[in-house]
């Protein structure tokens, strides 16, 4: 049987990680806030929060950012899903088969490891500065921990639990569904969580070099313009996506898998 | 009696990638009867394990004859069910699902499992962890999940490799006892697999004495001791006779 739960904490034990993690923040705000009491302010070199913030609600308010976001996201949606779709296809069939990993791995691991972005302009001249060249760069960016992590989930599936479930007269089907899915699956996720940063930052590049609209346009347009309070606002906009979506993806496994919690 | 399970002149190697080749098993003979409890001891890496991967239709010997009631063993069966000397368990199943994995790729609905894993869950000591995964448990508690297992597609044959092996003194004593009971009631045959010699004894109507690797049958020792079989019987002199001779006969196979 089992024994009773443990002892009530007060609130503010159960909290203390979130507590202490939002005072740190807090504590960022108001220091940055604070200099510009002693130091002289000129708007046209930097900016502090209570006009960041101003400019975030105006942003919003217009629908400005909202719709900038809106354009981002679909070549986001197709990079990130092309991605996921060629990145786990091509990582299952390396870790499966010795000889395409002995022919990729090399030419993976280079790609992976070089500063991709600087080749977003060449991207832009081929593809042009539509979806499809943005859509090209995310998708160079984030499928590399795709084709990684799906590799390492299929090396990582347990022999001794083929054999179990082979040995309880078990079809090719159920060793694919009891067996390998589920250990390839949290090695995928796990590859989202670190794709998605890369991803976003391919958006911004992508944007950045070449584009009329979206939130990374928005951001370089700002720049160039001095509004250095509705740059900020913009750039907290894709940090509270970035922040969003890792943490989703996070708790979503937490959910999702509940006996990685050991590992 | 014909033998219900035989193997004759069994030879397996491994050969790894990139390693020399291992020779397991060696002109490996065993006869089991139908209804037996048949233990084997052996010394640690002499092909215990492998005889039994081979017995459960997972490893194909290079050479041999292995049959199953006449019949040549073909591949994997229903028939028989092994304990993991790794337990084996599912760690994305918590225990409940794991105990009735083999009831699920049998095509068992669930409140039908539901009904043959619960005694099996109580049996084995384990009632309130039901919804608990592999690595909230202890090891025995994982050997005794592996158990529950085996047992719940009800097996004739039962391949048990140490299956007691990572429990505490006393959990193994009363898993004896209930192995023992589900083994006369159920009329299993069994190939149990321990480095106790005296758990062998108790348990068993024969012994094997496996040689170093690569493995053959050594000697076999006819357990008479009657049954049903108590704790004090582990103290009288036939017990510990069959003790020093099953040990005299192990420790030359044991080098260090
Ligand atoms: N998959 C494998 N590949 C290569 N060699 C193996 C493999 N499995 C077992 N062996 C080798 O075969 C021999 C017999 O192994 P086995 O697991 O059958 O021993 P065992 O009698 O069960 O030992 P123990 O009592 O320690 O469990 C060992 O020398 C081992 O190294
Ligand atoms: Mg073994």
């Amino acid at each position: 049987m089992l024994d009773e739960a443990a002892p009530r904490q007060s609130f503010t034990d159960k909290h203390r990680k979130v507590l202490l993690g939002l005072l740190a923040v807090a504590i960022f705000l108001a220091a940055w806030q604070a200099v510009f009491l002693v130091v002289p302010f000129n708007k046209l070199f930097v900016s502090k929060p209570d006009l960041i913030w101003d400019a975030l609600v105006k942003l919003i308010a217009s629908g400005d950012l909202i719709r900038d976001l809106a354009i981002s996201a679909v070549p986001f949606v197709y990079g990130f899903g092309a991605a996921v779709v060629v990145g786990v296809a091509l990582g299952i069939v390396m870790g499966w088969r010795e000889r395409v990993s002995y022919a990729l791995d090399p030419i993976m691991t280079i790609f992976y490891a070089s500063p991709l972005v600087a080749l977003a302009p060449l991207v832009i001249v081929f593809f042009g500065v539509g979806v499809s060249g943005k859509a090209i760069i995310i998708f160079v960016l984030s499928v590399f921990p795709f084709i990684f992590n799906a590799q390492a989930g299929v090396r990582a599936v347990d022999r001794l639990l083929i054999n179990v479930v082979r040995s309880m007269g078990g079809t090719e089907r159920d060793l694919y569904l009891k067996v390998i899915v589920p250990s390839v699956l949290p090695y995928i996720v796990a590859g989202a969580r670190i794709a998605v940063g890369r991803g976003l930052i391919g958006i911004l590049v992508g944007e950045f070099f070449a584009a009329s609209e979206g939130i990374g346009y928005a951001i370089a347009r700002f720049g160039d313009l001095f509004a250095l309070d509705r740059m900020f606002a913009c750039i907290f906009a894709i940090m509270v996506i970035a922040v969003v979506l890792t943490e989703g993806i996070r708790w979503a496994e937490r959910a999702a898998f509940p006996w990685r919690a050991g590992q | 009696m014909p033998a219900y399970i035989s193997g004759r002149n069994v030879n397996l190697t491994f050969r790894p990638p990139n390693r020399g080749p291992v020779r397991a098993l060696q002109n490996f003979d065993i006869d089991i009867g139908e209804g037996e409890f048949l233990s084997i001891v052996g010394p640690s890496g002499c092909g215990k394990s492998t005889f039994l991967n081979v017995l459960l239709g997972l490893i194909k010997p290079d050479s041999g004859d292995i049959r199953m009631d006449g019949k040549p063993l073909a591949g994997p069966g229903t028939d028989r069910a092994m304990v993991f000397q790794e337990f084996g368990l599912l760690p994305w199943r918590t225990v409940q699902a794991n105990v009735e994995l083999g009831l699920e790729l049998k095509g068992m609905g669930g409140d039908a499992r539901r009904k043959l894993s619960q005694p099996l869950i109580e049996m084995i000591g384990l009632s309130g962890f039901e919804g608990h995964f592999p690595h909230e448990l202890s090891g025995g508690m994982k050997q005794r999940v592996g158990l529950a297992r085996a047992l719940a597609t009800d097996p004739n044959v039962l391949l048990m490799d140490e299956p007691f092996a990572a429990l505490d003194a006393q959990t193994r004593d009363l898993m004896q006892v209930e192995l023992l009971r589900i083994w006369q009631t159920a009329k299993k045959t069994v190939l149990f697999v321990t480095h106790q010699i005296e758990e062998a004894i108790y348990l068993s109507d024969r012994v094997m004495v496996m040689t170093k690797r690569p493995g053959r049958a050594k000697k076999i020792f006819k357990i008479d001791l009657p049954r049903p079989r108590d704790y004090e019987m582990r103290v009288t002199p036939e017990f510990n006779k069959l003790k020093l001779q099953i040990w005299n006969e192990l420790k030359d196979e044991i080098t260090v």
